[in-house]
């Protein structure tokens, strides 16, 4: 026999063997299948039935991957970042969460994976977290997209997965199949109507809708445009603009042209950022102009100053809302060093999330995530922003302290619902300052 | 012959038999986690071992790698719920196939630079086109797949990467080939002997992606969300190259070799070091570029000679990690 000939059947021997064992394997694969939340049971937690004492436990293991480089990088910089690390060390500086199955206070220890930016890092960090690390509690990843992907695995694992950054309406749907994902993020339905009321009643009667070619912007046109007409509002053009996108200029001298009063843009941060540049290069001041994620960030005004006034944006809270959330404006800054890095959108409600967590652990008197998806689901928490629980895997319109912000004299101040406004909205928005 | 090669004449289909074997017993006796890490390796490797087999043959460096690995995510995106999954892998590497079969009948007559920069493109063409098409025509980004597990999806790849080597070892031992070995060596004269140079080369572009294909196809299970920006990542079309660089070109282990402790090397370094990782990562990366030309196989194969034969041989040459030179 030819030696050659040796390594092709040697080969072929090894396709037959891996095939035989891919039958064997199959059968106990699909044991090992999706909805097995008993293997939450790997992260330290106890069945109901099982008498064998706890093993000793001296912290909680906090795990989550994250986009500390790529592209998401910026929002673990900016958004709920700064939240989650100054909870953990607000946390462990009074001793930790009390934990009644091990009758003593854990302090929180940290354990973040970078995803790089990239989906299958973040699918395959993720299952380290839960089935190496064995964490006992996991952050969310960031990105719509990438709830998207998390939330199923975290719930096949039985671990709770409350959202931060990201989460988009479609994921509505999934909510009655995905028992331990919890959205904590406004949706484009919760904002749309309170913006359209306000701006009807300011009299304006004509808009322009630019949209990111993405989620975001399908869902936020998608629940303007139509309120916006019911509302006797004219509709001049609803036009997508593709992510990284140089020069709009095109859609802004059109909508100047056509004397548009409200400019909508729903867009990221660079997006927005180059809209709101470009209509100042026009000279183009429509009487309302709002903006997407990024307005709401402290840094639009380092870097518009001036002619931040009269901008909107989606979000809102600010230290007027509540001397809870003064407060925690206040501990955020000190907690950067002083830097006035602050989410006016986001980071009240993600720090609302986390309280939340702690106290269903409190109540729940266990780290079992099963037992903790119970109590999120159906007790209410106290936190930072009011009353806070969930209905159908999300959070009611009422818990949030505003759907729109406007940056008045500096502050992001909330202008709609009327009921949680920190200020009156200022509409027309002022002419650009001079340059 | 020297016995050091008839050692190693046996000893590579052995050892190559030994490492299937156990690979194929691992979910039974490793924790879940270990058949994550080995399923993205086998990922990689299917990846890197399919480009060698192309440009690595014929010193054209693609870098469409990403385009046949979206092209099989896709075909799950769109066929997951509607088709038995072997079915949808084959259809994954058709799609694949006939995506290459196209690229390559437009590209590869084109050279150099030009042919690189040209798949590069076409991935970013692929996605935007998509894109826009998941936008405006359809209104919903994205798609979700049905998940399937993760030893299944382990098992799926250890099988598309035993058929990819058997592939490559035929191809290598044939006719076929030694054309294409041609090719690498000076494309002019390989035309003049009388070999189809561009039929060859489009025809092995599409089978290197109907594996990539396949590839993508199953691990869309494993992915459970894909968008056209998850689907065509351009680090599918530099991993693959960077991998079969630091493994070493020139033979079939050196791209495996290189998938493997690429992908274990950025893992460690991803959570032991995350603020750290790509300056450590890129320093390996220029080390081996500046010292180690051969890849990681040449220096085996560097350190194996010198263990057996410790006065070497005049003209005695390396046999792997050489680039394909295209030139005469």
């Amino acid at each position: 026999m030819k030696k050659k000939s040796l390594l092709l059947i040697c080969l072929i021997a090894c396709l037959v063997l891996v095939l035989i064992l891919v039958g064997c394997a199959g059968n106990k694969a699909g044991n090992n299948g999706a909805g097995n939340n008993d293997s939450n049971n790997s992260a330290g937690q106890n069945d109901s039935g099982d008498k064998k004492p706890l093993p000793d436990k001296d912290k909680i293991v906090l795990g989550g991957a994250r986009s500390l480089t790529g592209p998401l990088a910026i929002q673990d910089q900016t958004c709920f970042g700064p939240v989650y690390r100054m909870w953990v060390d607000e946390v462990n500086a009074r001793g930790g969460i009390y934990v009644k199955e091990y009758d003593k206070k854990l302090p929180i220890e940290l354990k973040i994976y970078d995803d790089t930016s990239d989906m299958n890092t973040m699918i395959n960090l993720l299952k380290k977290l839960m089935i190496e690390d064995k964490v006992d509690l996991l952050l969310a990843p960031i990105s719509t997209g990438f709830l998207h992907a998390a939330a199923p695995i975290a719930n096949e694992y039985g671990y709770v997965l409350i959202g931060a950054e990201g989460g988009a309406k479609e994921l509505e749907s999934m909510m009655a199949s995905l028992p331990y994902f919890f959205s904590l993020l406004n949706y484009a339905t919760h904002q749309a109507q309170p913006f359209v009321d306000m701006i009807a009643e300011a009299g304006i009667k004509s808009a322009a809708v630019i949209f990111i070619a993405d989620q975001h912007g399908i869902e936020y046109s998608g629940a303007l445009v139509p309120l916006l007409e019911m509302a006797g509002i004219r509709v001049e053009f609803s036009r997508s603009i593709p992510q990284g996108v140089q020069d709009v200029s095109a859609l802004i001298e059109e909508a100047k042209a056509k004397n548009v009063e409200a400019l909508l843009c729903c867009a990221y941060p660079d997006e927005n950022f180059k809209v709101m540049s470009q209509c100042m290069e026009s000279d183009y001041n429509p009487k309302v102009m709002v903006f997407g994620p990024g307005i709401c960030l402290e840094v639009f005004h380092d870097i518009y100053g001036e002619a931040t006034e009269g901008v909107m944006g989606w979000g809102a809270w600010n230290e007027k809302s509540s001397p809870e959330m003064a407060d925690l404006a206040k501990r955020l800054i000190e907690h950067q060093g002083g830097v006035r890095n602050v989410d006016w959108w986001g980071q009240a409600i993600y720090y609302s999330g986390l309280q939340a967590l702690e106290q269903a652990i409190e109540k729940a008197g266990t780290l079992d995530n099963s037992v903790l998806r119970d109590v999120l689901a159906t007790e209410t928490f106290d936190t930072v922003i009011g009353k806070l629980w969930f209905e159908n895997g999300g959070v009611p319109a009422e818990c949030y302290p505003g759907q729109v912000g406007q940056w008045q004299n500096g502050i992001f101040e909330v202008v709609a619902p009327s009921e949680k406004a920190t200020a009156k909205p200022l509409i027309p928005k002022p002419a650009w300052p001079a340059q | 012959m020297k016995k050091s090669k008839r050692i190693a004449k046996y000893i590579v289909p052995v050892v190559i038999v030994l490492v299937v074997v156990l690979m194929a017993a691992v979910p039974s006796f490793t924790d879940p986690y270990k058949v994550v890490l080995l399923r993205t390796i086998l990922m990689f490797a299917i990846l890197t071992l399919s480009w060698s087999l192309f440009s690595g043959t014929t010193g054209y460096t693609s870098l469409a790698t990403a385009a046949f690995y979206g092209a099989g995510l896709y075909t799950t995106a769109y066929l997951g719920d509607k088709l038995p999954l072997p079915l949808i892998v084959v259809c994954g590497g058709i799609a694949a196939f006939v995506l290459a079969l196209l690229m390559g009948a437009i590209t590869l007559r084109l050279k150099g630079i030009y042919f690189s920069i040209f798949t590069l493109s076409s991935v970013e063409l692929i996605k935007q086109i998509l894109h826009w098409y998941e936008i405006n025509i359809i209104g919903v980004r994205g798609h979700y797949v049905t998940r399937v597990n993760d030893v299944t999806v382990y098992y799926v790849l250890l099988v598309i990467t035993v058929l990819l080597m058997l592939t490559i070892y035929l191809i290598k031992r044939s006719r076929y080939g030694l054309a294409l070995s041609s090719i690498g060596s000076c494309e002019e004269a390989a035309a003049h002997i009388g070999v189809n140079v561009v039929g060859l080369k489009v025809l092995t572009y599409a089978i290197s992606s109907f594996f990539i294909g396949m590839a993508g196809a199953i691990m869309a299970t494993a992915m459970l969300y894909i968008d056209s920006y998850v689907a065509f990542d351009l680090n599918y079309s530099f991993f693959p190259t960077l991998m079969a660089i630091f493994g070493g070109l020139g033979n079939i282990l050196g791209p495996l070799v290189g998938a493997a402790v690429f992908t274990y090397l950025r893992e460690i370094l991803i959570t032991k070091y995350p603020y750290h990782y790509m300056l450590i990562f890129g320093t390996v990366m220029v080390l081996t570029i500046l010292y180690l030309p051969s890849g990681l196989i040449g220096l085996a194969q560097n350190i194996w000679k010198k263990l057996t034969n410790p006065a070497p041989e005049k003209g005695l040459k390396t046999e792997g990690g050489k680039h394909a030179d295209t030139s005469c």
